[in-house]
C-alpha cells in the first residue's frame, strides 16, 4: 500500500506543531509533507505535493480554510480545524464534513484518523462536491456577510485622513463634482459625487431630499411645507434649513 | 386625511385662522374698491361665508372621514358649495336684521360675492389641507424617532452587558490550545502564557468591576492580552506601549481601550499575511488626555467590515463624557488604522 501523505495549515506555529505531534501518536505511518502558515501557502502545497489529506484551519490570513477547500475541488480529503465557529460546526455536522475542534483531543483525533484510513484504503475518491457544499456554507454563514451600506467616509483633516462614521454626518451637499460633508465639527470635502453616495448609503437612514442634498433622517428636527408645495427641513443642532424639492416631497407625505 | 389626528385644539385654532383670514379678505376687498359696499357690511358677509364653509367642511370630514385625495377634494368641494349657500342665508339674515339691507339675488354684485367666496375658500381650504398633511407626517416622524430612540437605548444596554462579559470563545480556545501544546514543548513559556490568560480573564470577568480603574491597571490587562497574541503569532506581531508614569495613576473607565486593541489585532493584524505592529501611546495634551492605538494592519474599509466594537466605544464615551469625550479614527501611515480616544485630563 502506498504511503499516505498530509499537509497541515494553521497560521499559529505552535498549533501546527501540536497537531503534527498528535498525529504522530495517532497515525505513526502518516507522512506530513508540508506545513502552511496561511491559505495561499496551503493552496500552493496542495498543488505541489498532491497530498491525500489537508488539515485546514478555518481562520487564516489571506485565504480562509474554507476558501482553500473550495478552490481545490476534491483534490484531497479535507479536515477543517477550528477553535470556535458555531455556525460552521453546525453546518459541518449537517453535511457530514470532517472537522476538529481546538484544543484537539486525542479521542476525537483518533476517530477522524480511523475514518480517513477507512475511506482512503477502500479507494473512495475524495468527494468532488465538497467545493459546492463549502461554497453554499460560505454564503449562508452570518459572519461572512459584510454590511451592505457605506459606514465611513474618508475625509482629509490636517495632514491626516480621518474616517467619519456616516451616523455622525448631518447632511451631504453636492459641490461641483465633489460633496460637502457636514458634521458637528464643520464641513469637509470628499471626492465622491453625491449620486454615488446616494447609491451607497442606507436608504433607511439617509434620504435624498433634493438633487444636491442627502440628509441624515436622525438629524431632522422639523419639516414644514409652504403653500406652493415645497418642503423645508430644519435640523437638530444646525442653524441652516434644507429645501426639499417636489420630486422628493413624497418621502414626507407617505409617512 | 385621518380624522383622529384632529384635536379640538386644532379645530379652534383653525377657526381662529378662518376668522382672521376672512377679516383680511374683507379689508382687502373694501380698500381696493373691488366692492363698493362699506367695510362692516363686507366683513359680515365674509365672516358668514368663512365660518360656515369652515364648519361644513369640518363637519363633512368628521362624518365621512375621506382618505383618498380624490375623495378629500370632492368633500371640500361639497363643503364649499354647501357652506356658500348657508353663508349666504346667514349673511343676508344678519344684514337684514342690523342694517335692513336685502341682498338682491339677481344683481351683478351678488354673483361677484359668490364667486369671490368660492375662490377664496378654495385657496384657504388648500392651505389648511397642506398644513394638516404636514402635521400628520410630523407626528409620524416623531413617533418613528421615539421608537428608534428606545430601541437604540436597548441596544446600548445590551451592548454594554456584552462588552463587560466579553471573552471571545475563539480567542479563549485558541489560547488554551497553545498552552496545551507548550506544556509539551516549552513548559516555562506555557506557564507564563497561562498566567497572562489568568490576568486577562480575571480583569474582564470581574462582575463588580469598579466604575473606574486606573490607566495603569487597564494597561496591565492589555499587556497580558498582547503577550498572549505575541506567543501565538510570534514574529507576525510586534507591539509597544508608551505611557508616562504620571498618566498611569489616572483613573479611567474599564473596557474602553481593550476593544480598540482587540479590533487592531483581530481585524488589522491577524488577517494580514505578513502581520504588523500595534503601538499604544498615552499622553497629556493640554487639558486633554489622548490615547492612541495604532496598527499597521489591513486598515478600515469604507463598508465597515472593521467597524464592530468601535461604535460601542463611541457610545460609551458619549454617555460618560458627553461632547468632551470622543473617538477619532484616522488612517495610519503607511497602513492600518489609528484609533484615538480623547477625554478631559482629570488628575485626582
Amino acid at each position: 500500500m502506498p504511503q499516505i501523505r498530509a499537509i497541515v495549515a494553521d497560521d499559529e506555529d505552535q498549533l501546527r506543531k501540536h497537531l503534527r505531534s498528535q498525529l504522530a501518536d495517532c497515525w505513526p505511518d502518516l507522512i506530513i509533507c508540508g506545513e502552511a502558515r496561511n491559505g495561499q501557502e496551503a493552496l500552493e502545497l496542495i498543488e505541489q505535493y498532491r497530498p491525500d489529506i489537508a488539515f485546514l484551519d478555518i481562520r487564516m490570513p489571506g485565504l480562509s480554510g474554507m476558501e482553500v477547500a473550495q478552490k481545490i475541488a476534491g483534490a484531497c480529503w479535507v479536515v477543517f480545524v477550528t477553535a470556535y465557529d458555531q455556525y460552521a460546526v453546525e453546518a459541518f455536522e449537517h453535511e457530514a464534513i470532517d472537522y476538529l475542534l481546538k484544543p484537539v483531543t486525542h479521542e476525537r483525533l483518533q476517530r477522524t484518523v480511523n475514518r480517513l484510513r477507512e475511506q482512503i484504503t477502500s479507494s473512495h475518491k475524495p468527494p468532488l462536491e465538497i467545493s459546492e457544499i463549502v461554497e453554499r456554507l460560505m454564503t449562508s454563514l452570518p459572519q461572512r456577510q459584510a454590511p451592505a451600506y457605506l459606514q465611513f467616509v474618508r475625509v482629509q483633516k490636517g495632514d491626516g485622513i480621518r474616517l467619519i462614521p456616516v451616523e455622525e454626518v448631518y447632511y451631504f451637499k453636492a459641490s461641483d463634482k465633489y460633496t460637502l460633508v457636514i458634521t458637528k465639527d464643520g464641513e469637509s470635502l470628499i471626492k465622491k459625487p453625491i449620486k454615488e453616495l446616494a447609491d451607497e448609503l442606507d436608504p433607511q437612514q439617509f434620504w435624498r431630499i433634493h438633487r444636491g442634498t442627502i440628509v441624515n433622517v436622525q438629524c431632522i428636527a422639523q419639516v414644514s411645507r409652504s403653500v406652493t408645495g415645497r418642503g423645508i427641513v430644519r435640523l437638530k443642532g444646525r442653524p441652516e434649513s434644507l429645501a426639499v424639492s417636489r420630486q422628493y416631497i413624497h418621502l414626507f407625505k407617505q409617512m | 386625511m385621518d380624522a383622529h389626528h384632529i384635536t379640538p385644539r386644532h379645530v379652534l385654532r383653525d377657526l381662529g385662522y378662518t376668522i382672521i383670514i376672512s377679516a383680511v379678505i374683507a379689508a382687502f376687498l373694501t380698500f381696493t374698491g373691488i366692492t363698493p359696499k362699506s367695510f362692516v357690511i363686507v366683513l359680515i358677509v365674509s365672516q358668514s361665508f368663512g365660518v360656515s364653509i369652515y364648519s361644513i367642511i369640518h363637519f363633512l370630514f368628521w362624518v365621512f372621514k375621506p382618505q383618498k385625495t380624490t375623495s378629500v377634494v370632492f368633500t371640500v368641494m361639497i363643503g364649499i358649495a354647501g357652506g356658500t349657500l348657508i353663508g349666504l342665508q346667514i349673511g343676508s339674515f344678519a344684514l337684514q336684521q342690523i342694517f335692513s339691507i336685502a341682498l338682491k339675488q339677481h344683481d351683478k354684485s351678488f354673483l361677484q360675492t359668490v364667486t369671490l367666496a368660492i375662490t377664496f375658500s378654495s385657496i384657504i381650504s388648500y392651505f389648511f389641507y397642506s398644513r394638516f398633511r404636514l402635521r400628520a407626517s410630523e407626528e409620524v416622524i416623531q413617533q418613528e424617532k421615539i421608537k428608534r430612540l428606545s430601541s437604540e437605548k436597548e441596544a446600548l444596554e445590551a451592548n454594554l452587558r456584552l462588552l463587560q462579559a466579553q471573552i471571545e470563545p475563539h480567542f479563549l480556545f485558541n489560547t488554551l490550545s497553545n498552552i496545551l501544546s507548550l506544556l509539551d514543548t516549552d513548559l516555562h513559556k506555557g506557564k507564563s502564557m497561562l498566567m497572562d490568560l489568568t490576568r486577562y480573564l480575571r480583569t474582564s470577568l470581574a462582575k463588580t468591576r469598579a466604575e473606574a480603574t486606573t490607566l495603569g491597571q487597564e494597561m496591565e490587562m492589555i499587556k497580558a492580552y498582547l503577550n498572549i497574541f505575541k506567543v501565538r503569532m510570534e514574529d507576525r506581531l510586534r507591539y509597544r506601549i508608551e505611557m508616562p508614569d504620571n498618566i498611569k495613576k489616572l483613573s479611567f473607565p474599564p473596557m474602553l481601550i481593550q476593544p480598540l486593541v482587540e479590533n487592531a489585532i483581530k481585524h488589522g493584524i491577524e488577517p494580514k499575511v505578513e502581520g504588523g505592529e500595534v503601538n499604544i501611546r498615552a499622553r497629556k495634551n493640554g487639558d486633554v488626555l489622548r490615547l492612541e492605538i495604532a496598527d499597521t494592519g489591513t486598515g478600515l474599509h469604507e463598508d465597515g467590515t472593521r467597524g464592530f466594537g468601535l461604535s460601542n466605544v463611541r457610545e460609551r464615551l458619549q454617555s460618560l463624557y458627553g461632547d468632551r469625550g470622543q473617538l477619532i479614527l484616522e488612517e495610519n501611515r503607511p497602513s492600518g488604522l489609528k484609533a484615538i480616544i480623547e477625554v478631559p485630563y482629570a488628575p485626582d
